[in-house]
């Protein structure tokens, strides 16, 4: 028999100032280390297999040998681990640990244009390849502490702050000097969608953020092979030189996954992705990114939903959340998903435990749980032969357990990191749960103990005898002598108690007095006793003898971990009110003897039936058959159909921002990134018989950014809601938004300040993009022999010139905010000169004094019906536009610009019979027909003709009039919105909502912790909203 | 061309050929408010919506000096044509008393964006003596496109603060605001606290830390308000609590602003304890939720404005526009007003609110009365106006179809306190005017 060592704590810092011993110098004598350690007897957990009677031996902070049967080296210490468990410690590879927190530099109250960062780095504060974390790390040992009790031995550590966020460290949670605690100092590149500190203008929103992404990425390329002939730039060469790197890529939100992979893709990278636990709602999806998911377990805590009234402002996306996010973990598994677990988010240490067992109770297994603390974070990082298992060479980073690492009632004894033993709790610990008989001085009590092994709690109970009392609070006397009668009852006290090894010290009070207990535990009799102070302070022998066993609890936990997904509520589409169960099968729909608004030379039919067949209109005739037995049938006596309505102007279903207000051009970002399929708007607006959208990006600048056009498919994804080979669009503007005339006295430093100013930011950028379009040609006209001669060097790719170049190319439309006339001539007047024609004016609510310019230029205007007044230049604006418009011949639309009104664009479009007299007919095509042209989808959408898509509203009455409500509402031949679905959506809310109120103060009063009622709710945007809502 | 559907009859022509010429003068003029006639007129055969439920399909409506003098069945009675100077046909046009518009900032605010332009909001929390009648602007162009659609009244309120101050009732066809006046100093209109805040940095709602001390701050300032107005006469005046006098003896309504429904059950607890006779509830959204207790407690509401969204996800998409049918099946009294965005130049879109409370189940008289006589009792001015009832005040409106709906709004007649008045805005002028550029106009 060799050495054996309980406490082990003597050989903490050897491995490391081993390593450093050569190199620097040492204080008094050097260090004895290359000592072997074995860990013997114990239950090893190996991944995919469990030795029973396993030996690590360790020597250098790694593992050398791992196996049953060993020979041990001469002069090895040995630690004999019988009956215990190890489990390589855990990786958390979205951690923060030992970085400064960058604190925002305080601005003035102006916009800050440029970056004020000192030094040759980019223009863009936000991002900064160059960062390096393992230059930054300082050792935070209260942290360490924290991570460790938790069972973590590695981290990855980045500074979660800018969109490119630089390069991260793998750190182990050892002690000592920084230099042996950075195990691998460059091991991953860090993207986010958030600016972080910066306080740079631009970007200002999710799609300028990811715009700023691509650019950078493009940048990246660029100076790499320009790099002589470039000024310096740091954070360029950083990061192209950091480029191969993985990726991991915090996008915190389900759709904000499928966002980073088409920018992943672009540049052919796959991203590691952050999620932010919702990935459940759109798993295949995220599964055909092919990238692994870090995914965080701060489970929600139930709603406090005692109140009922305040209840409601809990929406039913944040109450499913709370039911479904611990099944997040196994349906990454049962989608094939590979997923890391991060403590990122955690609230506090000791919900890590309690939400993995939550995870398991929905049936996470305890292989899949502890892959994604060890083997998956580590291969994900590509450290798998570093850290993650129990493996010959790798750090010798492990957990000690009692038991299964993750059943409640195992202890975690200790966290070994790189060979060093942290103690987390004492091997010694004995079980004291059980009742007692508790003997002070004369009486008898009962002793409860329960709690954990690790934290025991008591409790005394004792029985009192005092008068009966009936049920009004009147004595019960005894019929023969006419006194009380005695009852004997019994009463539970709290108790303090305090447990450290075999010693105990038990405290408690009893009817006003209090009794201080100290003694010793005979663990094998079950025996403890001591001596102790009586209320009258005198001392007094005590002793307690075990009754029974600890029971109850244990029953307890076996229940929670009891496998039921029967309980948890289905998974919308999506995760809301009205969200679908699934999406719908594409069927036949015939409606019969309606009165059918073509909006073709035929104009209005009576009596008339229509045939949407696999989603086209096939056919509109008198009499028409059905195509099979599944086809849908419509009753349209007395109804009228209509096109769907299209909306010019639209701002719904965007995330993050319709403005990005940081610059005059913003013609490199794209609405059609952030396009939000999650916006209770779209079926808001499907009821009221809207089918297509175009959303815009805002009015903050004359430049805006490009549009998506989308149909209004509810419960699709947001690529699959944009149009197929949608036209390109961009938004222009002009007037008070661009020259910033309403944003307060700060706002006073973006040129341009006046209207003679935008005419200037037009001809710069036109000619910039007019030269940029040139580069191009020239070098793609070059032979390819000659492009791939290396000195031959691609000319920059500049995603806003590009814009621009598409429209001088006719490649792209504007659509444009115009109020006043002589920025509308003005805007044409560039047009001409540079050889394009302006699309489309939207508001254009001085259109009417120059439509015979308009029409002479080609222009189309859409317009509001009566909005005015609301600013200055606005103050001529009329009703009476978009009929003038419409007798001029230019192809006039009435927007809406509002989630409300567009709930309702068929009763403004009936402002125009109002208000200038026009026809019916022509009113309907203010919002189907018009809209469609000016968005060039008419050979698509916007009429009632035999081959278009089938995008169909029936409504109760004359569509114009303010009395008709849609009934149904088809898009692409699928009834997205039927007033019978509706209502039984409503019960279905309803029933919801009443099932999760009823579950949550369930939980509420079987002692869980509650979050006090929060209200999240999107912003509904119009163009003069400029804030990005983020985090 | 402003008159088109008149049938002159006898010795009227001169009468109306007199209105005729002021009318088209005014083209290239601003317009100015219609002159009070001593003519007798007869608006015959119309549909008369009376406002109170009632309708009479062929009807007869005499006005004179101002005042309403007869409505009746035109089947029934035997018209003398020399009885009238004007006698007006309006066979198949539909008559509604005009339009009420309450909790308006109309004449207050001309253009949102400028500054110089807002009037609405004093600084300070209790202004109850801040009044908006001295600021209300007759010659606003906004209220001139408003009152062509019908609505020729309304409640001209000051915004923000705890106690914003005091409103009046104006009609539209003044020159200035003494002559406008219906009702000087109706109310004092008070924003309830909010319980559950607006977190704008976190996006999110959170119950408020400072509702309990607000509310105890708004109930010590009334009694204060209350114990100074015990004394009929101060040497040393306090304008705020003078301002407050005429609310304690049920002259002055209380107006209280708010949506919540447990602020709006706290609002019921503060009109008990201030023994307010005459509180009403504005905004109102919740207001279906306690509506059996709005009732027992006669509190009627302005209700939040039809053409919105609902205020959560889960609710049905429909619930704003149904709003007034929940309130009519439960007895409560309500109407309609516009406050909100665009507040003031959408108030011309009152009627159409009407509409789609018909479309989601009011019935069309009930809807009418929603923004007539329902506005004039809430607003304390019906034994003037709100129905079309002998005695009561010419102000009445003629509109050749449906005028709750925008395909069929179309004045043809309209009378402020007998007083025609004129049909056309600036905006009917720009339109004239480009018209004529491109050679459209007729």
């Amino acid at each position: 028999m060799r050495y054996i060592l309980f406490a082990l704590t003597f050989f903490c810092l050897n491995q490391l100032i081993a390593q450093d011993r050569n190199l620097y110098p040492t204080n008094g004598v050097k260090n004895q280390s290359d000592t072997y350690y074995a860990f013997t007897n114990a239950t090893l957990h190996l991944g995919q297999s469990i030795s029973s009677k396993g030996t690590l031996l360790v020597r250098n902070g790694k593992f050398v040998k791992v196996g049953t049967v060993m020979s041990l080296p001469k002069g090895t210490v040995i630690v004999d681990l019988k009956g215990k468990h190890i489990y390589p410690s855990f990786i958390d590879i979205y951690s923060d640990y030992g970085q400064p927190k960058t604190k925002p530099k305080s601005v003035g109250q102006g916009p800050q244009l440029e970056s004020r960062k000192n030094g040759a780095f980019g223009w863009n504060e936000s991002v900064k390849p160059e960062y390096s974390t393992a230059k930054h790390f300082t050792a935070n040992e209260k942290k360490a502490k924290e991570l460790r009790e938790m069972g973590f031995g590695t981290v990855l550590s980045h500074n979660k702050d800018g969109i490119v966020r630089g390069t991260s460290s793998l750190i182990t949670l050892n002690q000592g000097s920084e230099r042996g605690l950075i195990i691998k100092p460059e091991v991953a590149t860090h993207f986010s969608f958030t600016k972080g500190s910066s306080k740079q203008s631009y970007p200002s929103s999710l799609m300028g953020i990811i715009a700023l992404l691509r650019q950078t990425f493009y940048d990246g390329i660029y100076y790499q092979n320009k790099k002589d002939n470039l000024p310096l730039d740091l954070s360029l060469g950083a990061f192209q030189e950091t480029i191969q790197l993985p990726k991991i890529f915090e996008a915190n939100d389900k759709l904000n996954i499928l966002r980073a992979d088409a920018i992943g893709d672009e540049f052919g990278h796959q991203f590691i992705f952050k999620g932010a636990g919702d990935e459940y709602q759109r798993m295949s999806e995220i599964k055909a990114t092919g990238g692994s998911i870090i995914v965080p377990i701060n489970f929600p805590k139930p709603f406090d939903v005692s109140d009922p009234y305040a209840a409601r402002f809990i929406s039913l996306t944040q109450m499913k959340h709370w039911e479904l996010a611990p099944r997040n973990p196994v349906l990454l598994v049962n989608g094939g998903v590979e997923f890391a677990i991060t403590t990122d988010g955690l609230k506090k240490p000791s919900d890590f435990k309690l939400n993995i067992s939550k995870a398991m109770a929905q049936g996470l297994t305890e292989s899949d749980a502890l892959a994604a603390l060890t083997t998956v974070p580590a291969k994900i990082i590509g450290a798998q032969d570093l850290v993650g298992g129990l493996r010959v060479g790798m750090y010798a980073n492990f957990l000690v357990t009692s038991g299964n690492l993750f059943d409640k009632e195992t202890v975690l004894y200790s966290n070994w990191i790189q060979g060093n033993k942290f103690v987390i709790n004492s091997e010694n610990l004995i079980d004291l749960r059980g009742s007692y008989k508790l003997k002070v001085a004369e009486s008898d009590r009962s002793l409860i103990v329960a709690g954990s092994i690790a934290k025991p709690t008591a409790s005394i109970e004792y029985n009192f005898v005092v008068d009966s009392v009936d049920k009004s609070g009147d004595l019960v006397l005894s019929e023969g002598t006419n006194k009380p009668i005695k009852v004997t009852k019994r009463k539970k006290v709290k108790a303090l108690i305090s447990v450290k090894d075999q010693q105990v010290a038990l405290s408690y009070k009893l009817m006003d007095a209090f009794y201080s207990l100290a003694g010793t535990i005979h663990s094998n009799s079950g025996l403890w006793e001591g001596n102790g102070t009586l209320p009258d302070g005198s001392w007094a022998m005590w002793a307690a003898i075990k009754t029974a066993d600890f029971k109850d609890k244990e029953t307890k936990v076996k229940e929670t971990l009891k496998i039921d997904t029967s309980k948890t509520g289905s998974i919308t589409f999506p995760l809301m009110a009205y969200g679908l169960d699934s999406l719908p099968a594409l069927r036949n729909v015939l409606i019969k003897d309606a009165t059918i608004w073509t909006n073709e030379a035929e104009g209005v039919l009576e009596g008339m039936d229509i045939l949407l067949q696999d989603g086209k209109i096939k056919a509109i005739g008198e009499v028409l058959d059905l195509v099979d037995a599944r086809t849908i049938v419509i009753d349209g006596k007395g109804k009228h159909v209509t096109a769907g309505i299209i909306d010019e102007h639209s701002h719904i279903a965007v995330s993050r921002g319709v403005n990005e207000s940081g610059q005059a051009s913003s013609a490199e970002v794209s609405i059609a990134s952030v396009v939000n399929s999650d916006d209770i708007n779209i079926y808001r607006q499907l009821a009221g018989g809207v089918t297509s959208s175009q959303l815009l990006h805002g009015s903050a600048n004359p430049i805006g950014g490009q549009s998506a056009i989308i149909k209004l498919k509810w419960g699709w994804t947001p690529e699959e809601m944009k149009y197929k080979n949608m036209p390109l669009f961009i938004k222009f503007a002009l007037g008070e938004n661009v020259k910033q005339s309403n944003w307060g006295s700060y706002n006073t430093v973006r040129f341009p300040q006046t209207r003679m100013g935008v005419e200037q930011v037009y001809y710069d950028h036109f000619l910039r993009a007019k030269a940029y379009d040139t580069k191009w040609s020239e070098y793609n006209s070059l032979k390819l022999s000659k492009k791939n001669a290396t000195i031959t060097i691609p000319p920059r790719r500049d995603l806003e010139l590009e814009t621009l170049a598409q429209i001088l190319n006719k490649e792209r439309y504007i659509s444009c905010h115009s109020y006043v006339q002589s920025e509308i001539n003005m805007l044409m007047k560039v047009a001409d000169s540079m050889g394009f024609t302006l699309n489309t004016f939207t508001h254009i609510l001085e259109g009417y004094k120059v439509a015979d310019k308009m029409k002479a230029h080609g222009a189309g205007g859409s317009t509001f019906s009566d909005w005015w007044a609301y600013k200055y230049e606005v103050r001529d604006a009329i009703p009476h536009n978009a009929s003038l418009l419409n007798e001029m011949g230019v192809i006039t639309a009435v927007n809406s610009d509002d989630a409300e009104m567009a709930r309702r664009l068929n009763q403004e479009a009936a402002k125009g019979i109002k208000y200038g007299g026009m026809s019916e007919e022509d009113a309907l095509k203010m919002v189907t027909l018009n809209p469609a042209k000016l968005l060039h989808i008419d050979d698509r959408v916007g009429s009632l003709k035999v081959g278009k898509d089938a995008d169909v509203v029936v409504w109760s009455k004359h569509p114009l009039s303010v009395y008709a409500k849609p009934e149904q509402t088809i898009v692409d031949g699928y009834i997205l919105f039927d007033k019978n679905m509706d209502k039984l959506q409503r019960t279905k809310i309803a029933s919801e909502r009443t099932r999760l109120i009823a579950k949550m103060l369930k939980a509420k009063l079987g002692g869980e912790e509650t979050q006090p009622i929060k209200e999240k709710k999107n912003r509904i945007h119009n163009c003069n909203v400029f804030s990005d809502d983020g985090n | 061309m402003y008159f088109p559907m008149m049938v002159i009859r006898k010795k009227s022509i001169v009468a109306v050929g007199f209105v005729l010429l002021v009318s088209i003068s005014a083209l290239a003029q601003v317009q100015a408010p219609g002159e009070l006639t001593e003519m007798r007129i007869l608006l015959l055969n119309g549909k008369a919506h009376i406002g109170n439920g009632d309708t009479i399909n062929k009807s007869a409506i005499a006005i004179h000096k101002g005042k309403i003098t007869m409505v009746k069945n035109a089947l029934l009675i035997t018209i003398k044509e020399n009885e009238y100077d004007t006698i007006i046909d309006i066979s198949g046009q539909h008559v509604y008393p005009g339009f009420i518009a309450p909790n308006s900032t109309l004449g207050l605010q001309e253009i949102g964006a400028v500054r110089a332009t807002r009037d609405q909001q004093e600084v300070g929390t209790m202004n109850p003596h801040v009044r908006s009648i001295i600021a209300f602007n007759t010659d606003s162009r906004v209220t001139a496109t408003v009152k062509t659609n019908g609505v020729l009244l309304g409640q001209i309120c000051p915004r923000g603060g705890r106690i914003s101050g005091t409103s009046s009732v104006v009609h539209f066809d003044g020159w200035n605001w003494e002559d406008a006046v219906y009702k000087m100093d109706d109310a004092i209109h008070i924003n309830w606290p909010r319980m559950y805040s607006y977190d704008w940095k976190n996006r999110s709602r959170t119950k408020s830390k400072s509702y309990d001390k607000s509310v105890q701050d708004l109930n010590a300032f009334m009694q204060v308000a209350q114990a100074y107005n015990d004394v009929k006469f101060h040497d040393d005046k306090d304008l705020r609590y003078e301002g407050m006098r005429t609310v304690f003896n049920g002259v002055k309504s209380v107006f209280v602003h708010t949506d919540f429904v447990k602020e709006i059950q706290d609002v019921i607890a503060f009109k008990k304890m201030f023994n307010l006779n005459r509180l009403v509830l504005v905004g109102g959204y919740d207001s279906y939720l306690v509506a059996e207790n709005l009732k027992n407690n006669n509190i009627a509401v302005v209700l939040r404005r039809v053409h919105s969204l609902p205020m959560y996800a889960e609710e049905d998409i429909d619930l704003p526009y149904k709003l007034p049918k929940i309130l009519q099946d439960a007895g409560v009294k309500f109407c309609l007003n516009n406050a909100g965005d665009m507040e003031q130049m959408g108030t011309r879109n009152l009627p159409f609110y009407a509409g789609t409370a018909v479309a989601y189940g009011l019935s069309y008289e009930e809807a009418v009365s929603s923004i007539t006589s329902n506005a004039a009792e809430i607003l304390g001015i019906s034994n003037r106006v709100g129905t079309l009832e002998e005695g009561k005040d010419a102000t009445i409106i003629v509109s050749k179809g449906d005028a709750l709906d925008m395909r069929t709004n179309q004045l043809t007649q309209a009378f402020v306190q007998g007083r025609f008045m004129r049909l056309t805005n600036h905006q009917d002028d720009l339109y004239n005017k480009y018209k004529m550029k491109y050679g459209l106009a007729k």
